[in-house]
């Protein structure tokens, strides 16, 4: 029986399946495990000896330690400022009845379609030396200080606002779940407005805020671009110092430590995050829950001043945005000196931009980068998905926990364990080099968006029922039939979305992209980034502006298409 | 038609089913009825060839398809969920095996229209999406989707357990009618006594992975054959063993067994030309349902009985009312007391 039970298994392995397992268990030791592993061995053995020596390198390096404290000084500040502002957003938005609610959230929503590098440049743009902002307030204020915006003040300023877009997607979607009976509840035996916020509300969002405050101490710690554009001589966080370590042979072993640090940290922030999460989520005991209904103020003082706040939020959020599309349309004078005047509005930067090959080079180069890895990472999470479905045993679950590891590292430390570890030649990857290569920021941009990828497509497999595989079957389709034409049709609106986002990503990515990216072929982030330098041309600052304003059209269409349209349906 | 010699299925150390040995007729609508996790479904799919059993061997004809590979064994299946892939539209659904097994274009459209109308599908409905049918033209599409390949056998796993009671009677009856109108040898699964009863030929009750009783809903129903069956179907008194020391009931009741009696078989009229044993007792609830009334019944001696009585003019007891009751020998139920049972 056991025989006959073999010859079975054996002749329904298919071997295109065999290679398929095989690649993606190649990937997994050549690129998610092996150079995570071999930063230990670059850290603290030279020469096949164990040392400390990077330890003693980083305690006695002045520049390092600082950049140490101000990551966490930067940390520490963003939790307070990125809640209350957050917070305040989402009550104004969500949870009080405030004239224009609509509007103001899609000011608030506009750091959704621009993130990161381009972010950052914006608000440089704006409230920089020259910025149209800064201008703008030296000509009310003759005594302002035009040199304003650099340092610690203008990164947290920046970071600020940009960390909210978490509180924008998650906190919005918690306080709408509140079972308006409670607030009722709350109100029937005389609560006031404030009280009932404070003691109804706010402890039931209290678990996702938690959790979000470790993800705002996260992003602070491991800040890359507002550190490096804004933050000036006097305040570099790790991130821009591992950057300048990676560069140099010498300092590696210090750029990894530091990274590992960095690493250590998150790991453990997020075991923190994972046992407020399992602690705290407060589960509606309602029978029938009735929908949130918008709370007014009844003070007149407090509606006025929120109505006040929520404006003034407003403005702050949509004046970076409209500016850059504003100066965009205008010549490069205008852009260099923040003026404005009917004469100085132009289509030349848009022109150029698509018809000059040099000026289009980076989006191409983004183009083509974020389509590959997003497609590739989107085809790796299908087939990793499909075999964690089909298979429940031990060792689809390794499979799964080591695709899972960029999901526990920060982006630098996996771009320092891939430098160097790929920087000499490994016979896991057929003895190549891949540094330098262009090769390096496809697979590290594959890599980091594993972890989401596989979470989301496998999501969609596991609610699939699996009565649909059972039925192909039952009419006679062979398994890759069954994928092909059952199953992916159903999953693959949920997997176009995932790839969109991606997409989206990828195209300005600068925290990866500056490590790993080849010189000829610059990707928009660093070429972004570039044209935040003093030294930069104003035709450079110009095509930054156009770069960015398409940016945000695709984010806009992409975000659109994901989440806009799904919920209206 | 099928047989299965000595079946076992184990999950690791959970034994699924147990030494199954069972012969489905030809043409026959035969019901696995049972509990939760008795081990009827596992029973079906082992059939259909997702289990494949640890031991013991599934004869179809005569020829042993304990381990044919699904395709091969030519039976049609009907699943809870319907699992009418929702990216096709009926037509699609339909013509997914005949797709697969290579028909040509034209046979597919000619086996598809043909098995539509055989299960009342209209032609506009076979292109719609399968989310804009009803319940019961889902359930038509899943078993045209079954049926169109012809298979020799039709199986259905609890495929009303997620409608609504109307719909389930409802969608109950169209599905008798079309095992009739196809003649097919049906195998069904449920733990729902009424469906069972109701559709059956012949119903197999299974309890923890063993095959307790075979029979027809009437031999299953009046001859429960164990305990466990006569309490799983139908509503059902158990008679208290103080009840019986303390009255007539202790000369029909075998000492050492567990006596049971079924809800509507007590009576509260006299019974003519049957042997019948005579209690008194006092009406403690009654429970008005317009058509009838259920009665609890409080038993001179101790103990207390169930019973429902059809409504009338003439017929009628309100609560503290004395009363004599009938209970008919031939429909008292005895097993043999379990050690450790009262």
């Amino acid at each position: 029986m056991k025989t006959r039970n073999l010859s079975t298994r054996l002749a329904s392995i298919n071997p295109v399946s065999i290679l398929l397992y095989g690649l993606i268990v190649w990937f997994v030791i050549a690129f998610l495990i092996y150079p995570n592993l071999n930063i230990y061995g670059e850290i603290f053995f030279k020469d096949g000896q164990f040392t400390l020596e990077a330890a003693e390198k980083l305690l006695s390096s002045e520049r390092a330690m600082r950049s140490l404290y101000n990551s966490f000084i930067l940390a520490f500040s963003l939790i307070i400022t990125v809640n209350v502002v957050g917070i305040t957003l989402v009550l104004i938005s969500e949870y009080f009845e405030i004239k224009g609610a609509k509007i103001l959230r899609l000011g608030y929503f506009t750091t959704l379609i621009y993130s990161g590098v381009v972010l950052v440049s914006g608000y440089k743009f704006v409230y920089g030396e020259e910025g149209f902002m800064t201008k703008l307030l030296v000509y009310l204020f003759p005594s302002f200080d035009a040199t304003w915006f650099h340092g610690y003040w203008a990164v947290l300023f920046v970071m600020t606002f940009a960390c909210t877009s978490n509180h924008f997607l998650f906190l919005s979607n918690a306080i709408r779940k509140i079972d308006f009976q409670t607030v009722e509840a709350a109100r029937n035996m005389g609560a006031s407005t404030w009280y009932i916020l404070r003691r109804v509300v706010l402890p039931v969002l209290k678990p996702t805020i938690y959790a979000l405050t470790i993800l705002t101490f996260l992003t602070g710690l491991a800040a890359t671009s507002a550190p490096l554009i804004l933050g000036g001589k006097e305040f570099q966080t790790i991130t821009p110092m591992i950057l300048t370590f990676s560069r140099s042979m010498t300092s590696r072993d210090l750029a990894a430590l530091l990274a590992l640090i960095l690493g250590v940290a998150t790991l453990v922030l997020l075991t923190i995050m994972i046992r407020f999460e399992r602690k705290g989520n407060f589960m509606s005991v309602s029978k029938v829950k009735s929908e949130l209904v918008k709370q007014k103020i009844r003070s007149k003082f407090g509606n006025i001043a929120a109505h006040i706040l929520a404006y003034g939020l407003f403005v702050l959020y949509i004046v970076p945005v409209v500016l850059i599309i504003i100066f965009s349309f205008t010549d490069a004078a205008s852009i260099s000196t923040a003026t404005l005047n009917l004469n100085s509005f132009t289509l030349n930067n848009y022109i150029q931009v698509f018809s000059s090959m040099s000026a289009f080079k980076p989006y191409l180069v983004s183009i083509l980068y974020a389509a590959a890895a997003s497609v590739i990472v989107v085809a790796l999470a299908l087939a990793a998905s499909r075999i964690l479905h089909r298979y429940k045993n031990k060792w689809a679950l390794a499979l799964e926990y080591a695709m899972l590891i960029p999901w526990i590292l920060p982006s630098t430390l996996i771009a320092v364990g891939l430098i160097v570890t790929f920087n000499t030649p490994k016979l896991i990857i057929g003895n190549t080099v891949l540094v330098g290569t262009v090769w390096m920021l496809l697979i590290a941009y594959v890599i980091i968006h594993i972890p989401f990828t596989l979470r989301m497509v496998k999501a969609s497999f596991f609610s699939l029922d699996s009565n649909l595989e059972d039925a192909a079957r039952n009419l006679g389709a062979k398994p890759f039939y069954t994928f092909r034409k059952v199953l992916l049709p159903i999953i693959l609106p949920s997997t176009l979305a995932v790839l969109a986002l991606n997409f989206n990503g990828i195209l300005a990515d600068y925290d990866v992209t500056v490590f790993l990216y080849h010189p000829v072929y610059q990707p928009l982030g660093v070429v972004i980034k570039n044209s935040t330098d003093a030294q930069a041309l104003a035709d450079t600052k110009a095509l930054t502006l156009v770069y960015s304003v398409i940016l945000m059209i695709m984010s806009s269409v992409t975000l659109y298409f994901v989440y806009g349209r799904n919920s209206r349906s | 038609m099928i047989t299965f010699q000595n079946v076992d299925i184990k999950f690791g150390e959970f034994h699924a089913v147990k030494n199954l040995n069972l012969h489905i007729r030809e043409g026959e609508f035969f019901t696995f009825l049972g509990p939760s996790g008795c081990g009827k479904t596992t029973t079906l799919r082992s059939l259909v060839g997702f289990i494949m059993p640890t031991s013991g061997q599934i004869l179809l004809k005569d020829a042993d398809i304990t381990r044919l590979p699904i395709e091969k064994r030519e039976i049609g299946m009907v699943f809870q969920s319907y699992a009418l892939f929702p990216t096709m539209n009926v037509y699609e659904n339909i013509a997914f095996g005949l797709r697969v097994k290579k028909f040509s274009k034209a046979e597919v459209d000619q086996k598809v229209k043909d098995i539509a109308r055989k299960v009342d599908l209209k032609d506009e409905q076979l292109f719609k999406k399968v989310s804009e049918l009803s319940g019961g033209q889902q359930q038509r599409v899943a078993i045209a989707r079954a049926l169109v390949l012809q298979p020799s056998i039709l199986v259905l796993d609890e495929p009303l357990s997620n409608l609504d009671a109307k719909l389930r009677v409802q969608l109950r009856n169209e599905l008798k009618q079309l095992q009739k109108k196809f003649g097919i040898t049906t195998i069904y699964v449920t733990h729902d006594q009424e469906e069972a009863l109701t559709l059956s030929d012949r119903i197999g009750v299974f309890n923890h992975g063993v095959l307790e009783q075979v029979g027809t809903p009437l031999e299953v129903y009046n001859q429960s054959q164990t305990e466990f069956v006569c309490n799983f179907i139908g509503d059902i008194n158990r008679i208290d063993p103080g009840m019986i020391e303390n009255s007539p009931l202790k000369d029909v009741v075998q000492p050492g067994n567990i006596a049971y009696i079924r809800n509507e078989k007590v009576s509260l009229l006299p019974l003519q030309g049957i042997d019948t044993v005579q209690l008194k007792g006092k009406i403690a609830d009654r429970e008005f349902y317009g058509l009838y009334s259920k009665y609890v019944l409080e038993i001179k001696g101790g103990g207390q009985l169930k019973t429902i009585e059809k409504e009338s003019r003439l017929f009628h007891h309100e609560v503290g009312d004395d009363v004599d009751i009938y209970l008919p020998v031939c429909d008292i139920l005895q097993y043999p007391m379990k050690e450790g049972g009262a």
